[in-house]
């Protein structure tokens, strides 16, 4: 290698070398705007249904969104499977893990308002969007299902909402 | 010009600590074994009074104490309660005419650090007439904890400082839990700035060898 | 297509000869030895403060009551939150030790001297900025010494002829230093770093039209100054690698040896810690406000003796050439002045006793003194190398610039001579 080839050499080494720090540096600048372990340890909710009666909704709040709990009457889980629904159409069955505890974001998947309990099932008041009693959206503009978020029972009457 | 940035240099360090007694040195350890003995000691004895605010239950489970041992502290508090003192502090003021202080940031807030809280917890002494003082911390209105002034043994005092150490241990951890991968991450740190330095310097040596 | 693009903008802003001209091709002397790289450190360091300071902003309360529970939970709770809280903290006695180092240099060399006047007075701007700056950062944390250090600071405002002790209330919007201070303190700290930018470009264009002094202290002929780049940008990246070693040694190992223990108490409006003294770069001036019986008096020198550098292109006014490098009195003077800086160091940290109250007022009548002195020093001086005659090395520089400028005139003469 003659001589300038190896400076070339060098000076692209050296700022290759050089890049890599200025972009590790960026690591911690980047990182410190994710949530910090503070708000990461609000990732899970624990709720307790055995005061929520037959018909009875309760809302939480889980990473600082809105969860509904439904406790459903029998009628209400028949209504319930009874249809898949028309926009997004799902079985009842996929969206509980047991049919009297429905557990779904209450996020309109729209523009992201929070949906009212009117009648059976939720109405969203920001841009007219309707959710039966399994949160599956029967009239648009929402296009998809209230999410169901990961939950577990941890006991008969107990859910851990959160990483499942 | 070289004697102005070495005495720049020591103008930049912080000054001898003034200190009116001396202060004994303590090893502070950062393994699990001890933190968790002085964590025990800890909850045991100086929790009732005293907080550690900035420490959550879950941070001690972090540092690597058992589930089991951190839920038998919290009982029904949830894992992310601060580790607030068993005591109000209006019942601390009543029984102690003071506030126990909070002890998160202990080994820092004192000249001296893990040393000053070391020695202040075995400098109680019973003077000739058996009231006892504190050679550090003459006002202090907290009563020995450990025992040292009513002990002559030499066994038991050696048991006395290592629980003393243990306890500065788990203070120095819970003042600066980010210590360890401060540390971690500084050895990289500097291992690759040696490097780049070195690179810059032949860089440099080559372009400034262009003039010649 | 990126020349093309380049030929674009330049039609339009002169964008290419703005970087060959300042930048680039700008003609540094050759001769610059390390004690110049502390400029460039000098901006590195001001880019880093503001990079770590507005991602700490993101996390900080200024609230009295959350305040300091935030920089617990910046250290504790945020990802790196540890890195930058200490990175800015060091950052800030970094930023001074680099300055210092600066001005030492320029004291040295003289580069305050004639045709530098502005170019050192815009930079003892940007001290006082820098000043201001430092001192509102430090009462963030709510700590007790941020708390008292801030107490003590706005209370020299008490020294103000007839409004003292309103200028001092309006100051803190409040009778002691409480929310409405912090408030304030904080929205101040962010703005200054940004006055301090403009404040660098001012000084820069000041520099580049006088151009870089050099260890000479004689202007050279154009044969030996270089283009900035690569080979200053080369010496300037080599220089940042060793500042950037000895600073992670503070990041990473000795983070708290910069910051008292004190303040890792939350402020007490009730309780004076008992020894408070200012951060390690305030001491020599701590000292003389200290040294000084009288609080009017004390307040007037201590901002006298923070603004007496600005005096030096008017005090020093010897025909020798050059700095300390040739001039054998001024040189023990500026080593004698350094050293009387660390002794107002020491005396500003200790507490105030019988023996460092003399000490300090000592120290204080050398500070002064060994300014007021300049003229008649740098006048013996003048006539003692005259008698003596000059230092070879000065001759031999002098005849030599003389000779390249006479060249450089005479061809510029034969070659109008030839267009003529």
């Amino acid at each position: 290698m003659n001589d300038s080839g190896r400076r070339n050499f060098l000076i692209k080494l050296t700022t290759a070398f050089g890049g890599v720090g200025v972009a590790a540096t960026c690591v911690p600048f980047i990182a410190s705007m994710d949530p910090s372990t503070d708000v990461l340890a609000r990732a899970e909710t624990e709720v307790e249904l055995a005061d929520i009666p037959p018909g009875g909704v309760r809302t939480v709040a889980w990473q600082g969104k809105p969860v509904f709990i439904v406790h459903r009457t029998p009628e209400e889980i028949h209504a319930a499977a009874a249809s898949d629904g028309s926009i997004d159409p799902q079985a009842d069955s996929k969206r509980v893990q047991q049919p009297e505890w429905l557990v779904v974001v209450g996020v309109c998947t729209h523009m992201g308002c929070v949906p009212n309990k009117e009648g059976p099932g939720w109405i969203c008041h920001c841009h007219g969007s309707a959710y039966d009693d399994s949160g599956r959206v029967i009239r648009g503009p929402a296009p998809k299902n209230l999410e169901v978020p990961p939950y577990r029972f941890v006991a008969a009457d107990k859910i851990v909402i959160g990483k499942a | 010009m070289s004697k102005l940035l070495i005495a720049l240099l020591l103008c930049a360090t912080p000054l001898a600590y003034a200190h009116e007694t001396a202060l004994t040195k303590v090893a502070v350890q950062t393994d699990l074994p001890t933190m968790e003995r002085g964590a025990d000691t800890l909850m045991n004895n100086c929790h009732s009074c005293h907080s550690l605010k900035y420490i959550k239950y879950r941070d001690l489970m972090k540092l690597g104490i058992s589930k089991q041992k951190v839920d038998g502290w919290r009982g029904e508090l949830g894992l992310d309660t601060p580790l607030l003192a068993q005591m109000s502090e209006s019942d601390a003021l009543q029984s102690f005419g003071t506030a126990p202080p909070d002890l998160s940031l202990m080994t820092k807030a004192r000249d001296g650090g893990p040393d000053y809280v070391y020695s202040y917890l075995l400098g109680y002494y019973l003077n000739a007439s058996g009231v006892p003082g504190n050679h550090i911390f003459p006002e202090t209105k907290m009563p020995d904890p450990l025992g040292v002034s009513g002990t002559s043994d030499p066994a038991q005092l050696n048991s006395i400082k290592d629980q003393a150490r243990d306890i500065v241990s788990f203070l120095n951890w819970a003042a600066d839990p980010q210590q360890s991968a401060r540390l971690r991450l500084g050895y990289y740190v500097i291992g690759y700035l040696l490097l780049l330095t070195f690179l810059l310097y032949l860089v440099k040596n080559q372009i400034w060898s262009r003039l010649d | 297509m990126p020349a093309r693009i380049m030929k674009w903008i330049d039609h339009r802003f002169p964008l290419t000869n703005f970087v060959k001209h300042e930048l680039t091709g700008y003609p540094t002397p050759r001769n610059l030895s390390y004690w110049w790289n502390f400029g460039f450190l000098a901006g590195f360091v001001l880019v880093l403060q503001i990079a770590t300071g507005i991602f700490l902003a993101m996390h900080y309360k200024a609230d009295i009551a959350l305040s300091f529970d935030s920089i617990q939970h910046i250290m504790r709770d945020v990802n790196y939150g540890w890195l930058l809280r200490y990175m800015h903290a060091t950052g800030a006695s970094a930023f001074f030790f680099v300055i210092f180092v600066h001005m030492a240099r320029t004291l040295y060399y003289g580069s305050y001297r004639a045709p530098r006047e502005l170019l050192w007075w815009t930079g003892q701007g940007l001290l006082l900025l820098l000043m201001a700056t430092a001192f509102m950062g430090y009462l963030l944390p709510w700590g007790q010494m941020s708390f008292w250090g801030a107490t003590v600071i706005t209370n020299l405002f008490r020294a103000t002829p007839f409004f003292g002790d309103q200028v001092v209330v309006w100051l803190r919007g409040d009778y002691t230093v409480g929310d409405a201070t912090l408030t304030r303190f904080f929205a101040l700290h962010y703005l200054f770093p940004f006055i301090i930018c403009a404040a660098v470009v001012i000084h820069l264009v000041a520099l580049h039209t006088v151009k870089s002094s050099n260890p000479s202290g004689i202007d050279l002929a154009a044969k030996d100054n270089i283009p900035f780049h690569p080979y200053f940008t080369a010496k300037d990246l080599y220089g940042l690698g060793w500042f950037l070693i000895i600073y992670c040694i503070f990041v990473f190992f000795l983070p708290d040896s910069l910051i008292e223990p004190a303040n890792n108490i939350p402020a007490n409006p009730m309780q004076t810690p008992n020894h408070i003294v200012p951060e390690w770069y305030f001491l020599p001036f701590y000292a003389i406000l200290r040294s000084v019986p009288d609080l009017v008096g004390g307040v007037l020198a201590m901002g006298l003796s923070v603004m007496m550098f600005a005096f030096m292109p008017i005090l020093d006014r010897s025909r020798i050439p050059g700095g300390a490098h040739y001039r054998p009195f001024y040189r023990w003077q500026f080593f004698l002045f350094i050293i009387d800086m660390l002794v107002l160091g020491y005396v500003g940290y200790t507490p105030p006793t019988d023996s460092t109250l003399l000490l300090g007022q000592v120290a204080t009548l050398c500070y002064f003194g060994s300014f007021f002195i300049i003229p008649f020093v740098s006048r013996m001086e003048e006539r003692w190398l005259i008698k003596r005659g000059l230092p070879p090395a000065v001759i031999e520089l002098m005849a030599g610039e003389a000779a390249a400028i006479e060249r450089h005139k005479q061809s510029h003469e034969q070659r109008k001579g030839a267009r003529l």
